[in-house]
């Protein structure tokens, strides 16, 4: 058996840290008996609102990060060509894996680099959106203004070309240097092939290569070194609530100075969470936190698991994702109810999987997880029970470790580097029939329990379904025992282990602080713990709303505040 | 500095093989660059063809029982062991009926090459080797068909009422290729595309703000922008080789006419056919009068025969009884191998032709296919493909992938976006697919 | 049948284990759904086997021609001369003298001595005893009771395409294809061993079975029926000690064969299936199917029709292939059909019009839906079939 390596080496605390070390070891390891009483610590601090005087409706003073240099995700790129371009320009090239860092995509993005190959890519998909806006059947949608004969060189136009699309590229006007070098280069082109679109579009071919484009370099004010940029603000907010660039509307409030207003600011915010790109956003962020990018390394036994196919794990990303948007927006949920609801869509291909019925033959079947069906709650989706198991069979240890991870933010460390696993192996055995049984070792070995003891036990509420997620009583012939104990909580079945999960204190304070992370792209800074906690306790105070959530970042102080001096913590978090 | 973290691959271990969700084999990730060029660093062109044969195979005698790279070459493609490195054998794709009826040895063929199930030959769209000569042909032929047992039809379709006809007789053939109008490739001449040039200055203006990016950023940043920035000088070295002439093209061997043989479908005239015409055709790939070829080796409906036995290769897959002893139909069997062997004849022929580095076939992208799986069926599921030869660096072989049911449309994706065509998704209806096989792409 | 049938068991076994509770796995409510997986004819043993055509195999019209006037190769002609010639030659036997085609008018022509047919009925044959009656010409069951209803075995027995190693009996091919289905929703189910009162409704499936990449037929996938109540089927029948027997009624399936669709009517169809715990229904659909109809679907494709409903221009090419590669003439199966034909007597001439006709089925558990249905590429079929 092979236990995924947590992603990054080091000890990960949860959110405390040496504050709570303790001073005796016993045979277990100590940094288990930390971690152990860290989240007992954590469980016990965080249960009341109102601490240290910090009332719970308002914002400590800002701290912020360092300003960052972020890569455009995929998602991103495909969203800003589609609205500057619309949605029917080609985009062909095979974006790479995106990266992640600190468990996150979006954090990845302040720490990846564009490889010769990556770049290549872009300049193929850049060529196939230039050759797409100047055919002539099209270039009438895209330019105000034409040449007198298309092998003259117009410069008025050709500026104006520029200008408006670089700076809807850029996210900011261009400096004249910028305009005139581009237009040069277009007039350049332009005599080469003595064909003004062909100059033009290869000068818009630079523009999408350029490192302005497919990055987002952050800058502070100029008035104000503590604050983004008027046009960086714009910038991260837009990327915040739509996962796309800044539209015209955004820029120009920039331009204006009016972003730097709360009115401004909060006009904006309504404005872009009202938007139908405002989806876009929550699906950027819970594919992220969801680990969805996983998928591409999933493989499943054919033989075992025959009803699993490529179709299956794309329908089922879709599924958690149809479901999450549909209750935090649409329905304006309550967070912690995504673990217990059995509102969700499916498709006939899922439907197999699931052993549900699907009447919709091609496409979605809005619909409810029967009541005597076992399934409610995002963590029974396929999408997370088939992603956290082996190719041939179920695994309390990832799918408890991912809980932890993914739901609680609870970090746990790596496996020691002696493990030995002879004792496991046995699937098929009589003597031990379920993974329970089998992991046996785990907890009674001392170097293993430490961690397995944290880990196991919300997978074992798991194992009623299978390495894809297909429901089962038994395994090996053997009922499986569901029940367990999350973190004092007693549960006896899948269904109270999401209620378990649904009331768990780090339930709603751990998409919080992802959220934050995803927003500004780095980890929290420790001095912003207090501002995590007000954070949270909105949250609270508003219901668990994910969209009240975003609009309190966003309108926070903090979101926009730059800490120069802050140096990086590279790969630690808090 | 890299700072990509490395996938690990979990794979199935037992029994059967393991379902892979677009995952590569090779443990490796954003690779540096695919060399679209010759390791001589001067300009090849990559040539694209199809070699099709009818009828289907026989899976217990053709489909490896292992995937990925050390797969035992089966019975039926031991004729093709020498070239295990330069050959990619994708099992298991489907063309998708989902309710179009399928006439048999029509649809699989068509949906297979046009991305549409048809339930007739009336296609709904070009086929993919259309689509490349469109985009990549500039030599005398913009595409050349052949075939070797006497019938003229090919399965190359601009639309329902242009299908591109084949040359039948090797004389002919000749004629066409060498006769007059040849042009020696060695004498033309060479125009650099301006269009090449004003990118690569237009890529040295982006380096301009390299400075100013730089003192904006911190240090850790300066680090990857540093690394942007020289993937950026790459992209333009790219460039600066396509600026230069294409290679001359050495060995070149005017070839002479070829002797009068019988066309017809008994087996050995068909081989010997064969051979001449792929000769003929390496030749005429070498000195580009063409860059895009067809060769239908059998019909689908095969009319290839035995001497001495009177029915066809097609009426044996539905007339004869499945031997007890072996499972499958012996005679049927015995086609489906001499297919094989026949295309090894054709990778013999494009392989001898000595080219940059190494020989033609590295510079060309060959899809054979056939038809139908199993042809007494009629099945269009499975249908056997074949990738041969390296597209110039573009594409990896030496392995076998099993396409697990996954539409056949996967294949003329991705073989069309090895050729350069920039096309995010191919085929219609239930066969659009916008997933390329990335084990094929560098 | 075997290899694909274990495949789908495993895969059942291995998707779940099922412990004895109180309600299976597969039911929903008094309510069970499946999709047909495997179907073939019930058929006896091999010729080689039995012996049962000591006269030998029946012979297409080229064999006829080549038998009767001693054709032989001449001199310096080639094989491919002499294999033209022949079937030019033998085209005199399968059509009329004004030229019609005997595959598309078989009535036109007499019957054919060498078309062989079955000559004994001490064969233990497979299928049920359709009529409750012990007759002469009944096969045996396993046991060696007479009473076996299967005069469609009599006709095929002798014909070398529907022994075990011929290609006949395998038109399952096609419904893997999707091409077409049948669908089986029992309800009122109390127990699945005993219940004395089941409701049973058997219908075409208008959406293409779902398999795996293997290409097992998948269970729990979920199936819309035909809403076409001419392919609907509902019955009434009983459980006892695990085994389900339908009542009566009529029943029709479609049959697709190189892209023409024709159908396959069985009237006063009984179901005889084992059902198990995990869902599984194995056994026989047994009836009597129209001569007219059944020589339709098996040799003359008279009524086959394209996608779009309208009569297929294949029809008498296709007949006249499938004899040839088969190893039968047209009207030699026409009248063996008439002669051996058993069934729904027409009441003013007294003659039998259908024959009796068995089938060997699985079914696996699946979501059976009532609802309409079309494929993505229903543009292209505008009559569609699926």
């Amino acid at each position: 058996m092979d236990l995924r390596k947590s992603r990054f080496g080091g000890l990960n605390f949860g959110r405390q840290t040496a504050q709570s070390t303790v001073g005796y070891l016993t045979r277990a390891s100590a940094i288990a008996v930390i971690v152990i009483l860290n989240l007992a610590g954590c469980s016990a601090e965080f249960g009341t609102s109102d601490r240290n005087g910090v009332s719970a409706l308002g914002e400590p003073p800002p701290v912020g990060g360092p300003p960052l240099v972020r890569r455009l995700t995929e998602s991103q790129y495909r969203a800003t060509i589609a609205d500057i371009f619309g949605p029917d320009v080609p985009i062909v090239a095979r974006f790479g894996r995106e990266l992640r860092a600190d468990n996150m995509i979006a954090i990845g993005t302040s720490k990846a680099g564009i490889s010769p190959f990556s770049l290549e890519q872009y300049d193929n998909a850049a060529a196939g959106i230039v050759d797409f806006i100047f055919a002539p059947e099209n270039r009438a949608r895209f330019m105000t203004c034409e040449p007198d004969a298309d092998s003259d060189f117009d410069e008025q136009c050709a500026r104006t070309t520029i200008e408006h699309y670089g700076s809807k590229l850029f996210r900011r006007p261009l400096r004249e240097e910028q305009i005139a070098r581009y237009l040069e280069q277009a007039r350049r082109s332009t005599e080469l092939v003595a064909d003004y679109y062909v100059g033009l579009g290869l000068a818009l071919r630079g523009l999408l290569s350029a490192p302005e484009f497919l990055f987002r370099i952050e800058e502070v004010d100029e008035q104000n070194p503590d604050s983004l940029s008027a046009f960086s603000k714009a910038e991260r907010l837009s990327f915040f609530l739509t996962n796309s660039a800044p539209d015209d509307a955004l820029l120009a409030a920039a331009e204006s100075g009016a972003l730097n207003t709360a009115e401004g600011l909060e006009q904006q915010v309504e404005r872009l969470m009202s938007s139908s790109k405002f989806e876009q956003a929550l699906r950027a962020f819970f594919a992220d936190m969801l680990e969805f990018d996983l998928f591409e390394d999933l493989t499943k036994d054919a033989q075992l698991y025959p009803a699993f196919s490529p179709v299956v794990a794309l329908d089922a990303q879709e599924q958690t994702l149809k479901t999450i948007v549909h209750h935090l927006v649409d329905q304006q949920g309550d967070y912690r109810d995504l673990f217990t609801l059995r509102e969700t869509f499916l498709t006939r291909a899922l439907g197999i999987v699931y052993q549900l019925p699907v009447p919709t033959r091609n496409g979605w079947e809005q619909t409810v997880f029967p009541e005597d069906s076992e399934y409610a709650g995002i963590q029974s989706h396929l999408s997370f029970l088939a992603l956290h198991s082996h190719p041939g069979r179920s695994s309390p240890s990832l799918r408890g470790k991912a809980i932890r991870e993914v739901f609680l933010c609870q970090e746990v460390p790596d496996p020691p580097a002696n493990v030995v696993f002879n004792a496991l192996v046995d699937t098929g055995g009589n003597t031990m029939p379920t993974a329970r049984d089998r992991l046996h070792a785990h907890n009674s070995e001392p170097a293993c329990a430490g961690c397995h003891k944290i880990m196991d036990p919300p997978g074992y509420a798991l194992e009623n379904y299978d390495g894809v997620g297909t429901w089962r009583d038994t395994e090996n012939g053997a009922v499986i025992d569901a029940s367990g104990n999350l973190d004092g909580r007693p549960f006896s079945s899948p269904l109270e282990f999401g209620e378990a999960l649904r009331d768990h204190p780090e339930t709603g304070k751990c998409v919080v602080e992802r959220m934050y992370r995803f927003a500004v792209g780095r980890d929290i800074v420790w001095y912003e713990r207090e501002y995590m906690d007000y954070l949270i306790e909105a949250f609270k105070a508003r219901e668990y709303k994910v969209p009240s959530l975003m609009r309190d970042i966003a309108m926070s102080e903090n979101f926009f505040t730059i800490d120069s001096d802050a140096v990086r913590y590279e790969g630690a978090s808090l | 500095m890299k700072t990509l973290s490395r996938r690990r691959f979990l794979r199935g271990t037992m029994k059967g093989a393991a379902i892979g969700v677009g995952l590569p084999f090779l443990d490796s990730m954003l690779n540096d660059s695919g060399k679209a060029f010759a390791a001589t660093g001067q300009r090849i062109p990559v040539r694209f063809g199809t070699w099709i044969w009818g009828c289907g195979m026989i899976p217990e005698l053709w489909v490896p029982k292992q995937t990925g790279y050390n797969y035992t070459m089966p019975e039926h493609l031991k004729p093709v062991e020498g070239y295990r490195d330069k050959l990619a054998l994708l099992s298991g794709f489907d063309v998708k009926l989902d309710g179009v009826p399928n006439k048999p040895h029509v649809t699989g063929c068509f949906g297979l090459r046009t991305g549409i199930p048809i339930p007739d030959r009336q296609v709904k769209a070009p086929t993919f080797d259309v689509l490349i000569a469109d985009a990549i042909a500039d030599t005398r032929f913009r595409s050349v068909e052949l075939s070797t047992t006497g019938m003229q039809r090919s399965y190359s379709y601009r639309d329902a009422g242009s299908p591109n006809p084949s040359e039948v007789n090797p004389l002919a053939l000749y004629h066409r290729l060498f006769g007059e109008g040849f042009q020696d490739p060695n004498q033309a001449s060479f125009t650099p595309d301006p269009r090449y040039m004003a990118q690569q200055s237009v890529l040295s203006a982006v380096q301009e703000e390299r400075k100013a990016l730089m003192a904006k950023v911190g240090a850790a940043d300066r680090q990857r922008l540093d690394e942007y920035f020289t993937s950026l000088r790459e992209l333009e070295q790219k460039l600066a080789l396509q600026l230069q002439p294409p290679a001359p093209v050495k060995n070149f061997v005017m070839p002479e006419p070829p002797e009068a043989n019988p066309v017809d479908a008994e087996m050995a005239n068909v081989i010997e056919n064969h051979k001449i015409m792929a000769s003929l055709l390496a030749r005429a790939l070498q000195c580009n009068q063409t860059k895009v070829f067809n060769v239908l080796f059998s019909d689908t409906t095969s009319n290839l025969r035995r001497p001495g036995v009177s029915s066809t290769h097609h009426t044996l897959t539905h007339e004869e009884p499945i031997d007890r002893e072996l499972g499958y139909q012996r005679e049927v069997a015995w086609f489906a191998e001499q297919s094989m062997f026949a295309w090894r004849d054709f990778l013999d022929a494009l392989d001898s032709i000595p080219e940059g580095d190494g020989t033609l076939l590295d510079n060309c992208l060959v899809l054979a296919h056939s038809d139908c799986s199993l042809a007494h069926a009629h099945a269009v599921e499975g249908i056997p493909v074949m990738i041969a030869g390296n597209a110039g660096g573009r594409i990896k072989t030496g392995f076998h992938l099993a396409g697990n049911a996954d539409p056949v449309t996967r294949v003329g994706l991705t073989v069309q976006q090895a050729m350069g065509l920039n096309v995010e998704t191919w085929g219609g209806l239930s066969m659009a697919t916008n997933r390329t096989i990335n084990q094929l792409l560098v | 049948m075997k290899k694909s049938k274990a495949a789908t068991l495993s895969i059942i076994a291995a998707m779940y284990a099922v412990a004895i509770h109180a309600e299976p796995r597969f039911m929903q409510g008094d309510a069970a759904g499946f999709v047909v997986s495997d179907i073939k004819y019930a058929l006896g043993p091999d010729a080689s086997e039995t012996g049962a055509c000591p006269a030998g195999m029946s012979k297409n019209v080229v064999e006829i021609y080549i038998e009767e006037h001693g054709i032989v190769r001449g001199e310096g002609e080639t094989e491919g001369d002499f294999n033209r010639r022949v079937r030019r030659d033998s085209r005199i036997y399968s059509q009329s003298p004004e030229g019609k085609n005997y595959c598309s008018f078989p009535e036109l022509a007499q019957p054919d001595p060498h078309f062989k047919t079955v000559q004994r009925s001490d064969i233990k044959v497979r299928g049920i005893n359709i009529d409750g009656r012990a007759s002469l010409n009944d096969f045996l069951d396993a046991q060696g009771n007479r009473g076996i209803d299967n005069q469609f075995f009599r006709v095929v027995g002798c014909s070398r395409s529907f022994q075990s190693e011929g290609l006949s009996n395998h038109f399952v091919t096609t419904m893997k294809t999707g091409a077409w289905g049948i669908t089986i929703q029992l309800s009122g189910l109390d127990d699945i061993k005993n219940d004395n009162e089941v409701k049973v409704v058997i219908a075409a499936n208008a959406d293409p079975i779902q398999l795996s990449a293997a290409r097992d037929a998948l269970p729990y996938a979920t199936y819309a029926r035909s809403q076409d109540p001419r392919f609907r089927a509902e019955t009434t029948a009983r459980l006892v000690d695990g085994v389900l027997t339908s009542d009566p009624v009529d029943m029709r399936f479609h049959k697709v064969v190189n892209s023409m669709i024709l159908e396959r009517p069985l009237q006063q169809a009984r179901v005889v299936a084992t059902l198990t715990e995990e869902g599984l229904l194995n056994g026989y659909l047994a009836g009597y199917t129209p001569v007219e109809a059944l020589y339709d679907f098996v040799y003359g494709y008279r009524s086959g029709k394209t996608s779009e409903g309208e009569l297929s221009p294949l029809r008498e090419r296709s007949a006249n292939g499938t004899a040839f590669v088969l190893g039968h003439t047209c009207n030699g199966g026409y009248y063996a059909l008439k002669e051996h034909a058993d069934g729904l007597p027409d009441p003013e001439t007294g003659l039998f019009t259908a024959i009796s006709t068995q089938y060997e089925f699985s079914a696996i558990p699946a979501f059976i839906v009532d609802v309409e249905t079309k494929s993505l590429n229903s543009e292209l079929t505008p009559g569609r079939l699926l």
